[in-house]
C-alpha cells in the first residue's frame, strides 16, 4: 500500500525517531510530556516542582497542575522565559528562581524543562551543580522538550527516572519490597494477588509511584528487591539496580502463563519464600483460558491503535496465540523495546510501525489492511472489524489475573460481534 | 517574565490563536510541537468554543530543527486540503519555529502557487516579546486587510463587532447582548461578529457594514483600516449599565445617522431598573452606611475594567477600590497594569467591599467564582448562555452579583 510507504518495519526501528506519523495533519495529537509531569509531581507529597518554559507551556500545565501550593506546602512554580534569555539563557534567573523557592520551604524541587529551554542548550545539571550548595531542598530535573519526547510516556517513565536523583544509599531490609508504579491509596486497579500473598509472608511492600512521599522516594534504595508492574517505572529499576544494587523483576511486560511462573519463582527465590501453591486456581483459569485463544485466536490479523501502554510485550503474547500483527502504534519506544522488538522479529513477524495523529486521516488506511480484530482507541468506529478498547484498564494489573482479564476481553468483543451479526441476519433484510 | 505562581502573561501566539480559532470555514495550522495546538484546544472548549477553526499541528522533531526541515509544514498542508477544503488556511509559528528562526510568510508564498483555491495566510507576531493583546491586535488588523472584498453597503444599515474574541471572559454573552440591543434600538442585524460568531464568508463581507463597534482598544485599528478602505466609521467602547448603555446607543446613532427605537429602548430600561428595585434600598445603605463595603475593586482587561467601574461608580455610587488591568501596554494612572506580585496581595488581603478579578485569582483564594469578570478562566463554560455584563441585561447581571456578594460579608 503506498499509504504505508513512508513507514518503517519493525525491525527498522532503532528509536523513537524511526517512527513516522501514519497521516501527517495532526489533529488534535497527543499529550505533551509536561503534562504527565506536571500531573505526577503534584501527587508527591513533600515534593515541589519548577516548570521552565515559555507562556504556552506554563499556561497549559496548569490544567494539570492547577495551584500553585499543594496542601503540605508543596510549591509548583513556573518560569518564564524572557525574549533575552531565550538568546542569552536563563541560568542566573533558574539560579535565582530556586534560591526563592529554597526560602519559601521547598524539601526538594524537581526542575521540568520544556521545549525552548531545552533547544536554547540550558546546562540545567551544570546549573544545579553550582547552586545546589547554597540550598537545603534537594534539587533534580527532567528534560522534556516535545520536539525529542514525542508524547505523554516520557513525561512518566523519565520523570520517575528523574526522582532517583533524590534517592540516598541506605542499609538494605531484606524484607523490604518496593512495588514501582502502584499507588499506596489505589482503588481503581485491582490489586495483582502477587502483592497480599507477599505481604502474608512477612514481606514488606513499599508502593512508589505517585501518590507515594517524597520520603518513601528517597528511602527508596532500602528494597531488597523492586517489583515492577508499570512501563513508566522500569528505568528507575534499572537505574536503582546500578547505582543502588537494588535487582528488579518486569512484572508488566508478562502476559503468558509460562512467562508468570518463571517470574514467580525468581520472586520466590530472591526473597526466599516458598508460595504453597497459593495461585493455582487462577493460574488454571488463565491457562484454560490461554489455550483456547491458541485455538479462538489463531490466524486473526490485528491492528494495534492508540491508547495501549505496550503493544510490543502484547504484541508477543499475541503472536504465541496465533496472531499476526498488521500494524502498530507506538507512542513510546522504550529503552527496553529493542529487545522487546528483537523477540518479535525472531517469531517471524516485522509489522509497520506508525503513530497515529489524525483519527479521521487513519481510520481508511487501517481499514485498507482488512484487520480481523483493532487493539485500543478508536476515536472514530470501524465499520468492518471490532476492537478490544479500553486497554489502559490493564495499567497497573500483571500476574494470572491480569492475562486472564485480556482474553474475556477479547472473546468478549469477539462474542458480541459474532451476536451482533447474527442478529442482522434473523432481523434484518435478508430473505427468509 | 521570571518567576510565577500564577498563569504568566499569555503570549502573541496565543493571543492571534484565540482570536483566530473562533472563525467557521478555516483551518489554522500551527507549525511547532504538537502540544500547543492540543491544549490550546482544550483551553478554547473550556471557553465554550466549538465549530470554529479546525485546529492542526505539523508537530516537529529534533530532525526538523537541526536540518532546517519544513516538509512537515507541506504535508500538513496538503492532507489538511484533501480532509477539508478549507477557503482559508491560516499558518501560525510556535515557540521553536520562532527560535529557529523559520520564514513562515515565505514557505507560504511558495506552497500557495500549489493550492490556487485555497489562501494561506500567515501570522507574524510570535516573537517572545509579544504579549497577547498585541497578538489579538494583529490578528484582528491582518485579517480585514487580508479577506474582505470590495462591496457595496447592504440596503438595510448592518453593523460589525470588532473583538469578541475567546480570551475574553463570557465574550460570547457579552457579544449576543450587543446583537441584541442593536436590532431592538435599530433593526439592525450583525454582518460579522468579530471573531466569536463568524465565518470567513462574514468576514470578507465586512466592507458592507455601516458602522464598526469596536469593543475593545485592540480592534482599533482593524477598524481604522475598514474606515480607510470602506468608509465605514467606528464607535469604540463597551456599552455598561443602564444609563452607560443608552449613551452608547445615542453615540451610534450619532455616527451612524440612524434612528432609535425610542420605545424599545424605554421599555430596556424600564425593565432594567425595576429589577433593581428590590435591592436599591440594600445598595444604597451600604454606600452611605458601610462605605467600606460598598467599593469596587476590579482586575482584568483594560477596557472591562473601566467599563464596569464606570456604571458602579456613575450609576450606582459606589466608591472606587483597587482596580487594575492584564496588560504592560494598557496601564494608566486610573487603572495600572498590576504584575501577579502586585495583584495577589491584593486579593490575598481583601476584606470587605467587592472584588471581581479573575477565576484563577478568585478560586486560590477561596472565594466565589460567581465574582469573575476575567480569564484565566479555572471552569468549563461549555454553553455560551450565560448571563452577559455588557448592555441593560448585563447592568442587572452585575448589580445582582454585587448585592449577593455584599450579603455573604
Amino acid at each position: 500500500m503506498k499509504e504505508l510507504m513512508h513507514l518503517k518495519r519493525l525491525s527498522a526501528v532503532k528509536s523513537n525517531i524511526g517512527i513516522k506519523f501514519l497521516t501527517p495533519a495532526v489533529f488534535p495529537g497527543t499529550h505533551c510530556p509536561m503534562r504527565i509531569a506536571s500531573v505526577i509531581v503534584e501527587d508527591i507529597v513533600g515534593l515541589s516542582s519548577l516548570l521552565v518554559g515559555m507562556q504556552e507551556c506554563t499556561t497549559h500545565s496548569r490544567l494539570f497542575s492547577p495551584k500553585p501550593e499543594g496542601k503540605k506546602g508543596e510549591l509548583h512554580w513556573l518560569y518564564v522565559l524572557e525574549d533575552k534569555e531565550v538568546v542569552f539563557g536563563c541560568r542566573e534567573g533558574l539560579m535565582d528562581a530556586l534560591r526563592k523557592m529554597d526560602k519559601a520551604g521547598a524539601k526538594a524541587i524537581l526542575l521540568i524543562i520544556t521545549c525552548v529551554p531545552e533547544l536554547i542548550g540550558e546546562d540545567i545539571e551544570g546549573m544545579i551543580h553550582e547552586v545546589q550548595p547554597e540550598l537545603s531542598a534537594q534539587v533534580t530535573y527532567v528534560m522534556l522538550g516535545q520536539f525529542k519526547n514525542f508524547s505523554y510516556p516520557p513525561g512518566s517513565w523519565k520523570t520517575i527516572q528523574a526522582l532517583g536523583g533524590l534517592m540516598e544509599k541506605k542499609e538494605k531490609n531484606p524484607l523490604l519490597v518496593n512495588v514501582l508504579g502502584r499507588s499506596p491509596e489505589e482503588d481503581h486497579i485491582p490489586m495483582p494477588s502477587l502483592l497480599p500473598e507477599l505481604q502474608a509472608r512477612g514481606i514488606i511492600l513499599r508502593y512508589l509511584a505517585p501518590g507515594a512521599s517524597l520520603e518513601d522516594f528517597q528511602n527508596g534504595p532500602e528494597a531488597a528487591l523492586n517489583l515492577v508492574v508499570s512501563p513508566y517505572t522500569q528505568p528507575l529499576a534499572v537505574k536503582m539496580e546500578e547505582e543502588f544494587g537494588v535487582p528488579y523483576i518486569a512484572l508488566h511486560t508478562l502476559y503468558s502463563v509460562e512467562e508468570i511462573d518463571k517470574a514467580y519463582a525468581e520472586i520466590a527465590v530472591g526473597l526466599n519464600i516458598c508460595w504453597d501453591n497459593c495461585f493455582e486456581a487462577e493460574r488454571q483459569e488463565a491457562l484454560a483460558l490461554q489455550n483456547h485463544a491458541k485455538k479462538r485466536l489463531d490466524g486473526l490479523r490485528y491492528i494495534s491503535s492508540v491508547r495501549i501502554d505496550l503493544p510490543l510485550p502484547l504484541a508477543i503474547y499475541l503472536d504465541s496465540l496465533g496472531m499476526t500483527a498488521l500494524l502498530l502504534h507506538l507512542e513510546e519506544y522504550y529503552p527496553e523495546d529493542r529487545i522487546n522488538a528483537q523477540q518479535l522479529i525472531a517469531r517471524g513477524q516485522d509489522p509497520w510501525v506508525c503513530r497515529m495523529v489524525n483519527a479521521e486521516a487513519d481510520l481508511p488506511i487501517m481499514e485498507a489492511l482488512e484487520p480481523d480484530i483493532y487493539f485500543g482507541y478508536l476515536q472514530i468506529a470501524s465499520p468492518t472489524a471490532p476492537c478490544v478498547a479500553d486497554m489502559f484498564d490493564f495499567y497497573g494489573q500483571t500476574g494470572y489475573g491480569r492475562t486472564t482479564r485480556l482474553l474475556k476481553r477479547i472473546f468478549e468483543t469477539l462474542d458480541e460481534t459474532e451476536k451482533s451479526r447474527r442478529g442482522g441476519i434473523s432481523h434484518g433484510s435478508s430473505s427468509i | 517574565m521570571g518567576l510565577h505562581r500564577f498563569k504568566p502573561l499569555p503570549s502573541g501566539r496565543m493571543g492571534t490563536l484565540w482570536t483566530l480559532a473562533t472563525i467557521h470555514g478555516a483551518a489554522l495550522v500551527e507549525f511547532g510541537c504538537m502540544g500547543h495546538m492540543l491544549y490550546s484546544g482544550v483551553t478554547l472548549k473550556h471557553a465554550a468554543v466549538h465549530d470554529g477553526c479546525r485546529l492542526y499541528s505539523t508537530h516537529i522533531d529534533e530532525t526538523d530543527i537541526a536540518l532546517g526541515d519544513t516538509t512537515r509544514l507541506n504535508h500538513t498542508i496538503a492532507n489538511v486540503v484533501k480532509q477539508n477544503n478549507p477557503k482559508v488556511i491560516f499558518l501560525l509559528p510556535s515557540s521553536i519555529p520562532e527560535v529557529i528562526g523559520t520564514d513562515l510568510p515565505a514557505l507560504c508564498r511558495e506552497l500557495q502557487q500549489d493550492y490556487p483555491d485555497v489562501r494561506l495566510l500567515p501570522f507574524g507576531y510570535g516573537g517572545f516579546d509579544v504579549i497577547k493583546h498585541r497578538g489579538v491586535q494583529e490578528a484582528l488588523l491582518l485579517l480585514v486587510k487580508a479577506l474582505p472584498i470590495d462591496i457595496e453597503k447592504t440596503p438595510q444599515p448592518t453593523f460589525n463587532i470588532i473583538g469578541s474574541c475567546a480570551d475574553l471572559f463570557r465574550f460570547q454573552a457579552d457579544a449576543a447582548e450587543i446583537v441584541r440591543i442593536m436590532e431592538g434600538t435599530f433593526g439592525m442585524k450583525a454582518v460579522s461578529v468579530m471573531t466569536s460568531d463568524t465565518s470567513v464568508e462574514d468576514i470578507e463581507k465586512m466592507g458592507s457594514a455601516h458602522i464598526n463597534l469596536v469593543i475593545r482598544r485592540e480592534g482599533e485599528a482593524a477598524a481604522k483600516h475598514l474606515e480607510k478602505r470602506f468608509g465605514t466609521p467606528y464607535l469604540l467602547g463597551r456599552p455598561y449599565g443602564i444609563e452607560g448603555t443608552i449613551n452608547w446607543l445615542e453615540k451610534v446613532a450619532q455616527i451612524s445617522g440612524l434612528t432609535m427605537d425610542s420605545a424599545f429602548v424605554k421599555e430596556e430600561r424600564g425593565v432594567s431598573r425595576s429589577r433593581l428595585i428590590p435591592v436599591m434600598p440594600a445598595l444604597r445603605h451600604l454606600v452611605r452606611s458601610h462605605p467600606e463595603e460598598a467599593t469596587l475593586s476590579l482586575g482584568g482587561h483594560a477596557d472591562v475594567v473601566k467599563g464596569i467601574l464606570s456604571f458602579g461608580l456613575e450609576e450606582l455610587s459606589l466608591i472606587k477600590g483597587t482596580c487594575w488591568c492584564d496588560s504592560p501596554a494598557m496601564g494608566s494612572d486610573d487603572i495600572p497594569y498590576f504584575t501577579e506580585n502586585e495583584w495577589a496581595p491584593v486579593v490575598e488581603q481583601h476584606q470587605r467591599g467587592l472584588l471581581m478579578t479573575s477565576g484563577e485569582a478568585l478560586e486560590w483564594t477561596g472565594r466565589s467564582s460567581d465574582m469573575q469578570i476575567s480569564n484565566p478562566d479555572t471552569k468549563w463554560r461549555l454553553h455560551p448562555y450565560e448571563p452577559p455584563f455588557v448592555g441593560f441585561r448585563g447592568a442587572v447581571h452585575l448589580v445582582n452579583l454585587w448585592i449577593n456578594a455584599s450579603n455573604e460579608d
